[in-house]
């Protein structure tokens, strides 16, 4: 193709967008709309998931060593919980700093520390954070046979129900989005079929002097491509800023609720291009594969 | 030029078959101007769309400029198209583009630059008479006016040849026969002329003074070809046979 036809090409595809501005700007919006609806599900999806996954990620593990473990048996342990895999974090904790921390708890009833100062009952132990809450029985079981471990108390059904709880909602998520596409491309195919419905005659007149089907698809192409984009850029400027806006407002409103799940939400800068990336690509592919496809029919001289 | 070798044509339709054109034979050379007269249902439309490959046969050989119309690809139709100018009863000029630009569609999908263009597009509608309207939009002139456009528009890119299909079908008797001079003038430099149409007295009124050929369409048969008197023979006795009543132009 030449430059100038490229050109001309593409100036037909903006003037028709000019021309039938109307139906520009209904199709525009219904698309913009829907991809909001996406955003906004993809947003709440990623939310959910972080809450539970904090809340996942305070179930600590704890190792309790036996009563009298040697200073050895002690070192040999620690190293050996570090090298398990799936551990990110271990804090001895010593039989006299939980000795304190009861002490504290119930200084006002009695004073503990005197009580059992030559006489320690609590055992030393470990509090283990692993990276993966799916894998925690299989750590703990691990972590059980290393010498000098009494006992391994594991969040094991509290681990469980969360990851049960996040795949659901993922699930639920991903579903609500497909669903929300689905439609859209449902609403944009029919508004861009009335667009070339519109102009069949114009189509047909192109085919009989001779234009190929290619000369005749740019234009809509252009056409379909531009509002698909312009929809994105619009879908991204509003969601981008109104979840700003929320973010900020969630953390200067804290609640006994919000604080428990963090007091924070996902921050804009981790999902904005998420969002940017994926209205890009269902505005490019929606409309300009829709138009492609949709005046096939009409080609057919 | 144009051969039509046995050709036939039929539709179907999921009950029943119409024959539309059976058993054409004719042959239009270069330089030639000829008129093909018939009555609506005669088999003037289709013989128009084989040609533009709107339509395929489903019997005999069509060639076009030494192009067998049975062996073309889809794809390669565009291009036949575009050795080819075409100009229809009701104009078909797009209503959003200026006449400038209808005319310049026909040559902006031969892929010619765009320079070539701008000096071929003024010339084309000067020969039509219009270079003064080339700013307005088609439903700014008048019938006769659109059809010249549609006119400068099958010719702005140099065919060999011009097909019209009724090209008087929407305009007034004075109209009419000005197009239909203008398309004696465009035959006079050379370009092979196709008029299709059902006027038979401003047909015999032209072809009387240019000396042009006539072919009558009836039945889907060729009824009388002025260059061939054996063919109106051949009809007189088919159509016997048949029981054809012989029409009457009105």
């Amino acid at each position: 193709m030449r430059f100038s036809s490229f050109t001309y090409l593409v100036g037909q595809g903006l003037h028709n967008l000019k021309a039938n501005r109307l139906m520009t700007l209904a199709s525009m919006g219904v698309l913009t709309v829907c991809m909001l609806l996406i955003g906004a599900a993809f947003l709440l999806g990623a939310n959910i998931d972080a809450m539970v996954a904090y809340i996942g990620d305070q179930n600590q593990t704890i190792v309790y060593m036996d009563l009298g473990a040697s200073e050895e048996q002690l070192a040999a342990a620690d190293a050996a919980i570090r090298s398990t895999a799936g551990v990110v974090e271990v804090s001895y904790v010593s039989p006299q700093e939980v000795l304190d921390r009861y002490a504290d708890m119930l200084k006002d009833y009695t004073n503990l520390r005197e009580a059992f100062e030559d006489d320690n009952p609590f055992n030393p132990n470990y509090v283990v954070v692993v990276d993966d809450p799916n894998h925690i029985s299989d750590i703990a079981a691990q972590l059980r046979t290393i010498g000098g471990v009494e006992d391994v108390v594991a969040p094991v059904e509290m681990s469980r129900l969360f990851v049960t709880l996040q795949t659901a909602i993922n699930y639920a998520c991903y579903g609500i989005v497909a669903v929300l596409a689905l439609v859209s491309m449902v609403v944009i195919n029919n508004t861009i079929k009335i667009t070339v419905f519109n102009r069949r005659k114009e189509i047909n007149i192109m085919k009989l002097v001779g234009a190929t089907n290619g000369f005749i698809r740019f234009p809509f192409f252009v056409e379909g491509v531009t509002s698909g984009l312009v929809s994105a850029a619009l879908a991204s400027g509003i969601i981008c800023g109104a979840y700003y806006a929320l973010t900020r407002w969630y953390e200067e409103n804290p609640t006994n609720i919000s604080q428990l799940f963090g007091g924070t939400l996902v921050p804009l800068q981790d999902v904005w291009y998420y969002l940017v990336i994926g209205f890009a690509a269902l505005g490019f592919v929606l409309c300009g594969i829709g138009t492609a496809t949709s005046i096939r029919k009409h080609l057919k001289v | 030029m144009i051969d039509f070798e046995h050709v036939s044509k039929t539709y179907e339709t999921h009950n029943s078959e119409n024959v539309a054109l059976e058993d054409i034979s004719l042959h239009i050379d270069e330089g030639e101007f000829v008129w093909v007269l018939g009555h609506s249902g005669a088999g003037k439309s289709t013989f128009i769309k084989l040609m533009q490959m709107e339509e395929r046969a489903t019997g005999g050989t069509i060639t076009i400029n030494g192009q067998n119309l049975n062996k073309i690809k889809r794809k390669k139709v565009p291009f036949l198209r575009r050795e080819m100018g075409v100009v229809f009863q009701d104009f078909r000029l797009i209503p959003t583009m200026t006449v400038y630009e209808n005319v310049a569609f026909a040559m902006r999908v031969t892929n010619i630059s765009t320079k070539h263009i701008k000096s071929r597009v003024p010339f084309a509608l000067s020969l039509v008479g219009l270079e003064d309207k080339m700013d307005r939009l088609p439903d700014e002139l008048s019938g006769g006016e659109q059809q010249r456009v549609a006119v400068a528009r099958a010719l702005v890119h140099g065919p060999k040849f011009i097909i019209a299909d009724e090209p008087t079908g929407n305009l007034d008797p004075e109209m009419s026969m000005d197009i239909m001079q203008l398309f004696e003038a465009i035959n006079k430099v050379g370009i092979t002329v196709v008029v299709v149409t059902h006027e038979h007295q401003l047909v015999h009124k032209l072809a009387a003074k240019y000396h042009n050929r006539i072919i009558t369409l009836a039945h889907g048969l060729v009824k009388s070809d002025t260059a061939d008197p054996l063919v109106a023979e051949e009809y007189a006795q088919l159509a016997a046979e048949r029981g054809y009543e012989d029409e009457e132009f009105v």
